[in-house]
């Protein structure tokens, strides 16, 4: 805002413009809690102070926004607050107003993050018996991480080739905003058809993990309406994430192990299987082999001595129209006599004078009978 | 006459083989016309026996390589 210094603002008016430029100073701050009331519509409206008393801030976190990170503002515990200064108008009260909140200082994380373990333990959250098994040859993956990073590509080099039909929500994974985005990815998974949910990012410290921590989250994965398994890589607190999840590994790369076991051990059995096929195959062939040559010689010696028979036959056949062919007999001299019409095969046959046809092998001749003798 | 039917030209042959060993008197133009059929049935029934024995060695030898 340029301010015109010929011109005469009126208190609205330079407030108005003084809050744009406020809102365009996002910082970071860090104090201690003093006050901390509630409004009567759920806004919480609190001071921060420097621990050595110098300075101080009112501070405004809006309902919506408290709900969201889980924390309970209580007079000494140290916070970082993330947002912008505001003039209230009607008062000129000047206030900052927090986007995000979070615990400061290893102590206070600690606290936190035990009261909290505690009541959601009380409600039976962890409870092992609630956990649902993790699908074998599950498809459908619903993964929630940030997309920058190592912990995406460890995830996607390590879970095979299996034809997976993976869906990613980026997300940030550290620092008090991590929180609105795990559970805007979480809900919109809602609505996905998926088989089961992946949340994963890389190992830190217990401040960089509180996104993990955070009541809302834990309730989200425990009411998932398809098994969740996570992957956070974390020391010695476990993320309440964690222990809510069906199933938690100690890395993303485990994870992708984890999805893809079943498919790994579904190719080892085909493999198996396939062998043993092959090696029935070679046995019942082996078995069935003789009896199959023994067939075989059967049909074809049985076959063969048909043709030998058949060929005997002919050859028989051949032998008797040679030995019955008239003209052969001609041929060697023979001849047949006829007389009147009859063959005549004995003396008795003919008398005397009688005429006589002969029968030879190039034609016949015409004679008498002069006389008859038995021999 | 048909060259493939080796069954029916057997059938033949031994009816021709019967016709002569029924006859008293041999009449010597049947006679000659009965040896000149045999002899063809027997030449064709032959060949047919020779393709059906190549044939046979033939399947023979594909069934015993497989």
């Amino acid at each position: 805002m340029e301010v015109d210094k010929d011109k005469i603002y009126s208190i609205g008016e330079f407030v108005g413009a003084l809050n744009v430029e406020l809102k365009g100073i996002k910082a970071k701050i860090i104090g201690e809690v003093g006050e901390a009331k509630a409004g009567p519509t759920g806004h919480m409206y609190f001071t921060l102070k420097d621990e050595n008393g110098g300075a101080m801030l009112n501070c405004i976190i809006w309902k919506f926004k408290y709900s969201l990170f889980g924390i309970k503002l209580e007079p000494g515990m140290k916070i970082v607050a993330y947002g912008n200064c505001e003039v209230y108008a009607p008062s000129g009260r000047l206030s900052f107003l927090c986007d995000t909140i979070e615990l400061a200082g290893e102590g206070e994380l600690k606290k936190q993050y035990d009261e909290l373990k505690k009541k959601l333990e009380k409600e039976g959250l962890f409870n092992a018996e609630n956990k649902r098994p993790v699908p074998a040859y599950a498809q459908k993956i619903g993964v929630i991480t940030a997309k920058q990073g190592a912990v995406i590509h460890d995830f996607l080099n390590n879970i095979g080739q299996f034809g997976f039909k993976i869906k990613f929500i980026d997300s940030r994974v550290e620092g008090a905003g991590a929180v609105e985005d795990l559970l805007a990815a979480i809900k919109t998974f809602i609505k996905k058809d998926i088989d089961v949910l992946v949340i994963i990012r890389g190992g830190g410290s217990m401040e960089s993990l509180m996104p993990f921590n955070n009541e809302l989250l834990v309730r989200e994965v425990v009411g998932f309406p398809v098994p969740v398994v996570v992957g956070i890589g974390h020391d010695k607190d476990v993320p309440l994430v964690c222990l809510a999840a069906d199933k938690s590994e100690s890395t993303p790369t485990a994870v992708a192990n984890l999805l893809g076991e079943s498919w790994e051990q579904a190719r080892f059995i085909l493999a198996k299987a396939t062998g043993l096929i092959k090696n029935a195959g070679i046995l019942i062939k082996n078995k069935y082999q003789n009896k199959y040559n023994i067939l075989r010689e059967r049909i074809f010696s049985n076959f063969k001595n048909i043709l030998a028979g058949i060929n005997s036959e002919l050859n028989h056949i051949d032998k008797l129209v040679i030995i019955n062919n008239p003209e052969r007999q001609l041929k060697m001299g023979y001849s047949i006599a006829r007389a009147g019409g009859k063959i005549v095969r004995k003396v008795g046959d003919v008398r005397p004078e009688q005429n006589l046809e002969l029968r030879v092998n190039d034609g016949e001749i015409k004679t008498k009978v002069i006389w008859t003798q038995k021999i | 006459m048909d060259s493939k039917n080796l069954s029916a030209n057997l059938k033949k042959l031994f009816e021709i083989a019967d016709w002569f060993d029924k006859q008293d008197e041999i009449d010597v133009e049947e006679g000659l016309e009965k040896v000149k059929e045999a002899s063809e049935l027997i030449k064709a029934s032959k060949d047919r026996l020779k393709k059906i024995e190549n044939e046979f060695e033939e399947i023979k030898k594909e069934i015993e390589h497989e």
